[in-house]
C-alpha cells in the first residue's frame, strides 16, 4: 500500500505448441506484464504467432462491428477453459466475416429503401410543382428521337458546375425545385450521340434521377395512385426487412456470445506480441510478476500444461529498474484517489505509492477549508444519492462531505450559522491570526513528510547523493529546518539565533557546493546557475510553506460568505430571509466547494508530488482475460 | 499572447523558417553536391546509409522529409487561432489524403495489412486518419463510411457517392482532389477581413496550378470529354475562371491549351511539351510566387501557409534530388528535372 510491489523478472522456456495455452494461464492470474525486449533474440530469432495475430485482428475488427448492431452476451463459462486455437480462430474469423457480410448487406438494403421512399417524396413534391402547368413530366421522360431527357436531383453545392459541365457537352439544365441540400433539375439536349459522354459527367456529379410514373399526364390519380402504392410497398418490405434483421439478430445472437468468449480466450497470445520468441519447437515467453506471485504462476503453470517447462525469475537489474512496471495494490477504498494520483502519474518502480497520504491528506484540507456540518451532509447525502453516476468517486464524496462535518462541529458551523452549535476547537473568525498559524504548522508538517518521502525515493532507487544533496534531499530539509527554527527565533527573540544561523548557512553553502560540481559550464555561468538554484531552493521552500496559508484563508472565507449572505438576508422580511438564506448557501455550497476542490488538489500535486513524486513511471499491465 | 503579438510571432516565425527555403543558387549548389555531403547537409545520412530496400529507403526519405514538414507546421499553428488555423490544418490534410488513396490502391490491389501500413505516412494526430479502422474494412465502401463521422466526411461522402456510381479508382481519386480543393476554396472565404483577399490570392494560386495540371492530364492523356473534365476542376483559381476553363476545356491540344492561357501562365509553361514540364515550371513559379507572399504579405496566416507550401515544393524537390543520385541518374536529367531550362537562364 505504501509501495509499489516488488516485481521478478519471469522467464518461462516451453514447447512453442504450448504458448497460446500458457498465455491464458497467466492472463487468468492476471499478474504478469509481457516484457517485448529482444532479450532472447540471439537463442530464439523468431517471434511466433504471426498469423494467428492477423486473424486475432480481423476477427476483433469484425465483431465490434457486429456488435454494434447485435446484443449478445460475454460472460466466459465457469467450467475450465481453453486456449483458441488457429484453426479455431480461423473458423471463428471466418463465420464474424460471413456474418459481417449479412449485416453489412441489412445495412445497405435500409439504406436502399430509405433511398427509395425519399425519392418518391421527392417526386410527389416534383409532380406538386408541376401540377399547375400543362407539362407531362411522363412523356418527357419516355425516350425520343430527337430529345434526350433527364428528370433527377444533384446536390444544391454542384448544381451551377453541372449545369457549365453539360453546356459543354451541348445540354441544358432547368431548376425547377430546391429542397434541403439538394435541387431537382431537368437536364435536356438534342439526341446525338453525347449520351456517354453525359451519362459519365451526371455519374460523378451524383446525379440522382427521379422515375416519372408514365401515365402521369393521361391519367394522373392513377400516376398518384401508382406512387402511393409504391410507397406502400416499400414501407411494407422496410417491415419486412426489419423482422428479418430481428429474426437475424436472434439467431446469431448466441453463436456471437461464443465468439466473443473465444476473442477473449484468444486475446492473451495476441497480448503477449514480441515477449514470446521462438526457434522452431522450442518457445520462451518474459514478462514481469510480482515476485509473491512466482510460485502460484509456476504451480498453475506445470499443472494445466501438459509439456515439460523451464521457469526461471530473477530480480530486476540495475539498468532495468526504470522499465520494471509499477504494480500498486488496488485498495476499493482508495480506488478514486488512485485515479487522481494517476491523473499526475505513476510513481517508478520502487517509489513511494503516495495513494494513501494523497487520500488522508486531502480529506482533512478539504474539511479544513469547507469545514461546515450543513454542507457536509448535504455533500454526503448527494454523494449516496447519486453513488450510481459517481461509481467509485462516491467513497471521495462521502469522504469528503464527512470531513466537511467533523471541521463543522470543530468550528461550530452549520449552514453558515455560528452560534447555533457550540464550537468543540474554534470558531475560525474569532482569532483568524490563530488559524493562520495552524495552517503554516499544517503546511511546515506536510512539507517536511513530503521531504522525508523524497530522501526515502532517492534511497529506494539507490542514489544517497541524490537523498543527501539533490533537490529536497536531507541538506534541502536540514536548510529548512534551520530557516523555520530562524524564523521561530525572531518571533519569540527579535534575533535569527547563532545555531540557526550555523545551520541554515553551513547547508547553504554545501548546496551550493554541490550544485557548483554539478554544473557543466564555464565558471562564471556555472556561479550564477548554482547560486540561482540554491536561492530557488530556498525561495521554493518558503513559498510552498506560506501557499498553506490558503487552507486558513478558505475557512475563514467560508465564514465571511456566509455572513455576507445573512447581512443580505437580514435586509428582507421573513420569506425573502429564508429564499436568501437558502440560495446563498447554495451559492456556498456549490462555488466554494467547487474551488475548494481544485485548491486542495493544486496543493496536493504542486506542493506535494512536484517534491517527491516524478509520476513517470511504467504502469503494470498484466495479460487478462 | 493576444492578437498583435501572436501575428507579430508569426511573422517572425515565418521569416525564420524562411531562411532555409531554397533559391535558386543554393539549388544548384545543392546539384553539385555529393550524396554523402548532400545527406549530410539535411541529417539523412542515418536513412542513407541503413540497409533498406530501394522502396523502403525512399518512404524513409519521404517519411523524413515530411516530418520535418509537419514540424514547421505544428510551430506556425501555436499562436494561430480560429479560421486561419483551421485552414492550415485543412491544407495539411492533403497528406493524410495521399494516404487515404494509397489505401484504397493497395485494398483494390489486394495487399496484405502490414504492405499497406508500409505504404502509409506517419502524419500528426490532428491530421491522421484513423489507419488501424480502415485497414480493418471490408471494402473502399466501408472505408469511405467510416470517414463519414469527422473532418473528412464531405470528402468522404462525396468520394463515395461517385465510386457508388462509377466503381472505379480513378474517378474516386478525381473526386477526392476536387472536393479537397473546394474545401480550401470555402476555408478561404471564410476568413477574417485581414486575411481573406491575400489567402483568396494564394489559394488561386494553387488552385491554378491544380486546375492547368488536372486539365492537361485528364483532356489530353486520359482522354476525358470536355464536360466530364469541366467538372472535376476547381473554377475558382487566380487567373483561370469559370469562363476560361470553359473555353479551354473544349479545345483539343495541348499546345492549344497553352496558347490560350492568360499570359501569365502562359508565359511560365510556354515551350513545354507534356504535363510533366509543365508541373516542373508551375512549381518552380508557384515557388517564387510564394516567396514574394512571405516578404510582402500583410496578412500573417498567408505568409504562414505560404512559407509551408514552398517548404513543401522545397522538399520534394530535395527528395527527388536524393532519388536521382541513389538512382545514379544523369545529374543533366536531375538538373533539368529541378531546375527547367527556361528557368535556369532566369535564375
Amino acid at each position: 500500500m505504501f509501495s509499489t510491489l516488488p516485481m521478478k523478472h519471469l522467464r518461462i522456456q516451453l514447447l512453442t505448441g504450448d504458448l497460446p495455452e500458457a498465455s491464458l494461464i497467466l492472463a487468468e492470474l492476471g499478474v504478469f506484464a509481457p516484457d517485448p525486449r529482444p532479450i532472447l533474440e540471439t537463442e530464439l530469432p523468431s517471434i511466433p504467432g504471426e498469423d494467428y495475430r492477423h486473424l486475432y485482428t480481423q476477427a476483433r475488427s469484425r465483431f465490434d462491428k457486429i456488435a454494434r448492431h447485435v446484443a449478445y452476451t460475454d460472460t466466459l463459462d465457469n467450467k475450465e477453459v481453453h486456449a483458441v486455437s488457429e484453426a479455431d480462430l480461423q473458423l471463428t474469423n471466418d463465420w464474424l466475416g460471413e456474418v459481417w457480410s449479412d449485416c453489412s448487406e441489412f445495412e445497405e438494403e435500409r439504406h436502399r429503401l430509405r433511398d427509395q421512399l425519399h425519392s418518391i417524396d421527392e417526386l410527389e413534391q416534383t409532380l406538386d410543382n408541376f401540377s399547375n402547368l400543362n407539362i407531362d413530366l411522363g412523356r418527357l421522360q419516355q425516350k425520343s428521337r430527337f430529345l434526350e431527357i433527364h428528370i433527377g436531383m444533384v446536390a444544391r453545392t454542384q448544381v451551377k458546375q453541372l449545369e457549365e459541365a453539360v453546356g459543354l457537352a451541348g445540354y441544358l439544365l432547368y431548376r425547377f425545385l430546391e429542397r434541403e441540400a439538394r435541387t431537382h433539375v431537368i437536364i435536356i439536349g438534342a439526341l446525338d450521340g453525347e449520351s456517354a459522354e453525359l451519362k459519365s459527367v451526371l455519374d460523378t456529379a451524383g446525379f440522382r434521377p427521379l422515375q416519372v410514373p408514365e401515365a402521369l399526364h393521361s391519367e394522373p390519380e392513377k400516376a398518384k395512385t401508382s406512387l402511393q402504392e409504391q410507397q406502400t410497398d416499400l414501407q411494407q418490405r422496410q417491415q419486412q426487412l426489419e423482422s428479418r434483421s430481428a429474426a437475424w439478430r436472434t439467431s446469431i445472437a448466441r453463436h456471437l456470445s461464443t465468439a466473443a468468449q473465444t476473442l477473449r480466450r484468444a486475446a492473451p497470445y495476441f497480448q503477449v506480441q514480441n515477449a514470446a520468441r521462438n526457434q522452431g519447437s522450442l518457445s520462451a515467453i518474459q514478462g514481469w510478476i510480482p515476485a509473491r506471485e512466482v510460485v502460484n504462476a509456476e504451480a498453475r503453470l506445470r499443472q494445466k500444461l501438459h509439456n515439460p517447462l523451464v521457469l526461471e525469475s530473477r530480480n530486476p537489474t540495475e539498468d532495468e529498474r526504470p522499465i520494471v512496471p509499477s504494480f500498486i495494490s488496488r485498495s476499493r477504498l482508495l480506488k478514486p484517489f488512485s485515479l487522481l494520483v494517476k491523473q499526475y502519474g505513476i510513481p517508478r518502480y520502487g517509489e513511494v505509492n503516495p495513494t494513501l497520504l494523497f487520500a488522508v491528506s486531502y480529506i482533512l484540507m478539504f474539511g479544513m477549508m469547507f469545514g461546515d456540518v450543513g454542507h457536509g451532509a448535504i455533500i454526503l447525502i448527494s454523494g449516496i444519492l447519486a453513488r450510481r453516476k459517481l461509481g467509485s468517486f462516491t467513497l471521495f464524496a462521502v469522504a469528503a462531505g464527512i470531513s466537511s462535518m467533523v471541521f463543522g462541529l470543530l468550528y461550530g458551523s452549520i449552514f453558515g450559522y455560528e452560534h447555533v452549535i457550540h464550537a468543540i476547537w474554534i470558531s475560525p473568525m474569532s482569532d483568524p491570526l490563530y488559524m493562520l498559524s495552524m495552517a503554516l504548522i499544517w503546511g511546515v508538517g506536510f512539507l517536511v513528510l513530503i521531504t522525508l518521502l523524497n530522501i526515502i525515493n532517492h534511497l529506494q532507487q539507490n542514489d544517497p547523493s541524490g537523498a543527501l544533496f539533490g533537490e529536497n534531499g536531507i541538506l534541502s530539509l536540514l536548510l529548512y529546518g534551520g530557516l523555520l527554527w530562524g524564523t521561530f527565533n525572531i518571533y519569540q527573540d527579535g534575533a535569527f539565533g547563532v545555531g540557526a544561523a550555523v545551520v541554515a548557512l553551513s547547508t547553504l553553502v554545501a548546496l551550493f557546493a554541490y550544485k557548483l560540481m554539478g554544473t557543466a559550464s564555464p565558471p562564471g555561468e556555472r556561479i550564477l546557475v548554482a547560486a540561482i538554484e540554491t536561492l530557488e531552493t530556498v525561495t521554493g521552500y518558503a513559498s510552498n510553506t506560506l501557499s498553506f496559508l490558503r487552507v486558513a484563508a478558505f475557512s475563514l472565507n467560508h465564514v465571511a460568505l456566509a455572513v455576507a449572505v445573512f447581512t443580505l438576508a437580514g435586509m428582507m422580511e421573513e420569506t425573502g430571509y429564508w429564499i436568501t438564506v437558502v440560495l446563498g448557501n447554495l451559492f456556498i455550497l456549490i462555488l466554494e466547494g467547487l474551488i475548494v476542490t481544485i485548491q486542495v488538489l493544486r496543493l496536493e500535486y504542486y506542493e506535494g508530488f512536484s517534491r517527491f513524486f516524478a509520476g513517470d513511471g511504467k504502469a503494470f499491465k498484466p495479460l487478462t482475460l | 499572447m493576444n492578437s498583435s503579438a501572436s501575428q507579430t510571432y508569426l511573422k517572425t516565425r515565418v521569416n525564420i523558417f524562411a531562411t532555409q527555403l531554397f533559391t535558386d543558387n543554393r539549388i544548384l549548389e545543392l546539384l553539385d553536391m555529393p550524396l554523402e555531403e548532400l545527406s549530410g547537409t539535411f541529417g539523412l545520412t542515418g536513412i542513407i546509409e541503413s540497409p533498406l530496400s530501394p522502396q523502403k529507403l525512399n518512404h524513409a526519405l519521404e517519411q523524413s522529409l515530411l516530418h520535418s514538414l509537419m514540424s514547421d507546421l505544428s510551430v506556425l499553428l501555436r499562436p494561430l487561432d480560429g479560421t486561419s488555423r483551421v485552414l492550415l490544418i485543412y491544407w495539411s490534410r492533403k497528406f493524410a489524403l495521399f494516404n487515404l488513396k494509397t489505401l484504397i490502391r493497395c485494398k483494390l490491389n489486394g495487399l496484405s495489412l502490414e504492405e499497406i501500413s508500409s505504404y502509409l505516412h506517419h502524419l500528426p494526430d490532428i491530421i491522421r486518419l484513423p489507419h488501424e479502422k480502415l485497414l480493418q474494412a471490408e471494402n473502399i465502401l466501408e472505408m469511405l463510411h467510416l470517414l463519414e463521422h469527422g473532418p473528412y466526411q464531405s470528402i468522404a461522402r462525396q468520394a463515395r457517392q461517385v465510386y457508388e456510381e462509377k466503381n472505379e479508382p480513378f474517378s474516386l481519386d478525381a473526386a477526392i482532389d476536387r472536393s479537397y480543393f473546394q474545401g480550401m476554396v470555402k476555408y478561404s472565404n471564410s476568413n477574417s477581413q485581414i486575411d481573406r483577399g491575400e489567402l483568396k490570392e494564394l489559394i488561386g494560386m494553387l488552385t491554378d496550378r491544380q486546375n492547368l495540371l488536372l486539365l492537361l492530364r485528364y483532356r489530353f492523356m486520359y482522354q476525358l470529354s470536355s464536360s466530364e473534365t469541366y467538372y472535376l476542376l476547381v473554377p475558382f483559381g487566380k487567373y483561370l475562371d469559370r469562363n476560361r476553363l470553359m473555353e479551354l476545356v473544349n479545345l483539343d491540344s495541348f499546345q492549344s491549351v497553352l496558347e490560350k492561357l492568360p499570359p501569365k501562365l502562359s508565359r511560365i509553361v510556354s515551350g513545354t511539351t507534356n504535363a510533366m514540364q509543365a508541373r516542373q515550371r508551375l512549381d518552380f513559379s508557384l515557388s517564387r510566387e510564394m516567396r514574394r507572399l512571405i516578404r510582402f504579405s500583410p496578412s500573417p496566416a498567408t505568409r504562414a501557409l505560404a512559407y509551408l507550401v514552398a517548404r513543401d515544393t522545397d522538399l520534394k524537390r530535395l527528395n527527388a534530388l536524393l532519388q536521382g543520385k541513389l538512382l545514379g541518374l544523369d545529374s543533366e536529367l536531375v538538373h533539368e528535372a529541378l531546375m527547367p531550362p527556361a528557368l535556369q537562364e532566369a535564375a
